[in-house]
């Protein structure tokens, strides 16, 4: 056992500092201006405009502890804002599966940043369980064509995006995860509508989209027909670092406490009182353990092997420990995170305070519930089979 | 024993009951926030003809001479249909002040409108720096021949966009955070020096931040005793935690029963969501949790209506088990919704924001159980 980093990584750790200072935002600068120089300068670093990218794709190759690193000072350091559809999600499915024509076509301007993408999932049916969806796509006599038409629903900044890439029903026979098939196609067409769907939060980030015979030409089908559900699997299997934000949890549990001791209580400040306190206390206790957890599981996939039952918790403790970093933060704004906008003599934190708290119950709903997580750990890691008879 | 309400009782919250199904549903509600004052004048006025102002009254004063009970029957139906008026804000608060403070003089001038509902009151007593202690006040009185003039700022004041008048908390002598000398005035709103700025707060309602600029305050103004209100603005806001508990104890029932409901109907896996024991299970500690909290706001509401020794120690103990029953019962009853609970198409959304005003208001559920401890 040892923990230490190699002293390759903590040169590493040095140049990854060394670059984020050196690019970080200044005030007054073009925001556009920056985020697109930033992804530049970080291009010509060997791929660091793509972290995740493996290098055959120009990618930068990282090993575990690199990404991890990574990980970490960008946490701090802060990075232009990004949309992880296209990057993070189909790019992977494209790498593996898609043709080397689709390869070409799509992966230069998801890197460019230039195209964005939204991901059609969940329907209104077909939430936890995904792979009852319904949105039928028939091909055409000539064989040309896919005709789409159905719905679907919390689709991701739909209302931006320029392409979707979207599982779809090609055929009802055999079991359910079959029959799936992975289709992509421009959002800015006849036949397809956005529905905004305003979440507690006041935001508009989710969609329902409707499709009526949208015409999809079989060479945007990735992989095979019927194939798509082990495409979009993989996919959800795709991210092993970073899905938990422990990184991000850190940092913000530094800002949290540096907040809480700016609220007055009496005569000392909110960390005074004990049940706040306590309850900060007890927060940083899992993260520190959750941090090792991820650092286990890292460590497995860096010497190659699968990756351990300790892999499996980190997604259902991470969004369980942002959703408590967004309550401490509402309740340490006390009465004033309740102010809607408008004016208000509280902390500058506290503003939408409890609007920050409703957005974030949603960590525990996308992406696979927590209670799917739980039955997927139930099989998987414990083994557990039905006995039913 | 017995928790029966009497034949009365049973009369008014049957007519409450009524005007919340008749009256509020999530389209209707929806269309009054943030809009005009924020609630329905013509809702307000039934209000008033059904003579549920008057019940936290004495007869004396033109009520009807009921107590916290009364007030909380008319809660908890106000809690499962999320009313906006201000009821709480006028009647309770500034009402409640007013019955405990005032003079024969005040009580004719304002007491009769108050329960008549033509005019509206607003308590003023939370500060930036407050920290839920209604003893600490900094807004300040200066003497003059006459009475005061005051200088500061109240922040989250329920319902003070709208108010007619204020009834305002104050230091007249001692240390920002002595019990003793703090004052109370009712000064009207639109009185020199006082500017007031309302803003709507996520539960739909209103709140308001009102800044003092040496406001003169006369002996007609006062409240009370000078350097002795304290007493009088700690019971009234006693009186608020028993009525917003009462109100969260009606929307944890919504959010419980809709979340049975809903599980009943959504289908996944091909099964009704019900079917799943994980569920069934925290459905059931659903229940219990606001079984629990109407309990022990029964216990309080009858330790203070009958000015029982132990009245203080059990608003601390409801006002934390409410809050933190408001989480447990709020979080999953959006959890097991999924994606539609944390939209604003369906209610339990908007009955959990309703939930997480009255968690921070009076003293959230850290601050109750430290006061507890103590």
């Amino acid at each position: 056992m040892d923990i230490d980093l190699s002293a390759d990584d903590l040169a590493f750790e040095t140049e990854v500092r060394g670059f984020l200072s050196e690019n970080a935002y200044t005030n007054g600068a073009n925001p556009e201006e920056w985020r697109m120089k930033w992804f530049e300068k970080a291009k010509e670093k060997g791929g660091w405009d793509v972290p995740k990218w493996p290098a055959e794709f120009g990618g930068p190759g990282w090993t575990p502890n690199q990404h991890y690193i990574w990980q970490k000072e960008t946490a701090r350091a802060g990075t232009p804002w990004d949309m992880p559809f296209g990057l993070s999600m189909l790019a992977p499915v494209l790498m593996a599966h898609g043709s080397q024509e689709q390869q070409e076509r799509f992966l230069p301007a998801i890197r460019a940043r230039e195209v964005n993408w939204c991901q059609g999932y969940s329907e209104p049916g077909a939430g936890s369980d995904l792979a009852s969806l319904k949105t039928k796509a028939e091909l055409t006599e000539d064989g040309k064509h896919y005709v789409v038409n159905g719905t679907k629903i919390w689709t991701t900044m739909a209302h931006i995006a320029d392409w979707i890439f979207c599982l779809t029903r090609t055929s009802d026979a055999g079991i359910k995860q079959e029959g799936i098939t992975f289709l992509l196609f421009p959002m800015k067409q006849e036949g397809v509508e956005v529905k905004p769907i305003i979440t507690l939060g006041g935001a508009h980030t989710v969609n329902t989209v409707f499709f009526t015979d949208v015409k999809v030409p079989v060479e945007n089908r990735v992989g095979e027909e019927g194939k798509g559900w082990a495409y979009a699997k993989g996919l959800l299997e795709h991210e092993r670092t970073g899905i938990a934000g422990i990184s991000n949890s850190i940092v913000a549990l530094e800002g949290l406490k540096k907040r809480a001791s700016s609220v007055k209580r009496g005569n000392g400040s909110l960390m005074d009182t004990p049940s706040f306190r306590s309850k900060i206390a007890e927060l940083e206790i899992d993260l520190m353990a959750v941090e090792y957890t991820e650092l286990r599981s890292l460590a497995t996939a860096s010497a190659g092997t699968a990756p351990g039952p300790e892999s499996s918790i980190l997604k259902l403790k991470g969004t369980e420990i942002q959703q408590r970093i967004q309550k401490l933060t509402m309740e340490a704004g006390g009465e004033f995170s309740a102010a809607w906008g408008g004016i208000n003599s509280g902390p500058d934190f506290a503003r939408a305070g409890m609007g920050g708290y409703m957005s974030s119950r949603v960590y525990t709903i996308y992406g696979g519930a927590s209670e799917v997580q739980k039955d997927i750990i139930t099989k998987k890691v414990l083994g557990i089979k039905s006995t039913k008879k | 024993m017995n928790f029966d309400l009497t034949e009365e009782q049973q009369l008014v919250s049957d007519s409450i009951e009524r005007f919340v199904q008749d009256s509020y549903n999530l389209e209707s509600r929806m269309a009054l926030v943030g809009k005009g004052p924020g609630f329905s004048e013509a809702h307000w006025k039934s209000m008033s003809e059904l003579g549920w102002f008057g019940l936290p009254f004495s007869e004396d004063d033109g009520g009807f001479g009921g107590n916290q009970l009364d007030t909380m029957i008319l809660m908890e139906h106000f809690g499962k249909g999320l009313v906006l008026e201000p009821f709480l804000a006028s009647i309770v608060l500034g009402g409640g002040v007013l019955k405990r403070a005032a003079n024969e003089t005040q009580r004719k001038q304002w007491l009769e409108t108050v329960i008549d509902g033509s005019k509206q009151l607003a308590l003023a007593y939370s500060e930036a720096e407050s920290g839920y202690e209604p003893h600490n006040v900094a807004v300040a009185g200066t003497k003059t021949a006459d009475g005061f003039t005051i200088t500061g700022t109240k922040c989250m004041v329920q319902h003070g966009g709208t108010a007619d008048a204020l009834v305002v908390s104050f230091r007249t002598s001692g240390g920002t955070t002595d019990k003793s000398g703090i004052s109370l005035a009712l000064i009207p709103a639109d009185r020199e020096g006082v500017t007031v700025q309302g803003f709507l707060t996520v539960d739909g309602l209103q709140s308001a931040e009102i800044a003092f600029d040496k406001v003169a305050v006369s002996a007609d103004d006062l409240l009370g005793d000078v350097g002795d209100g304290f007493t009088v603005l700690n019971a009234t806001i006693n009186d608020g935690i028993l009525a917003i508990a009462a109100e969260a104890v009606g929307a944890m029932e919504v959010l419980y029963k809709d979340t049975v409901a809903y599980t009943q109907e959504r289908e996944q896996f091909d099964h009704a969501l019900a079917d799943f024991q994980v569920l069934q299970h925290r459905m059931v500690e659903m229940f219990m949790e606001h079984e629990q909290c109407k309990s022990l706001l029964y216990r309080a509401t009858m330790e203070v209506a009958n000015g029982g020794d132990d009245a203080q120690r059990n608003i601390h103990a409801l006002k934390h088990l409410i809050g933190k029953a408001a989480f447990f019962v709020g979080e999953n009853a959006v959890q097991t919704h999924g994606g539609m609970g944390v939209t604003e198409e369906l209610r339990v959304g908007h009955y959990f924001k309703r939930l997480l005003v009255i968690e921070a208001q009076f003293g959230n559920t850290d601050y109750h159980l430290d006061q507890f401890a103590a």
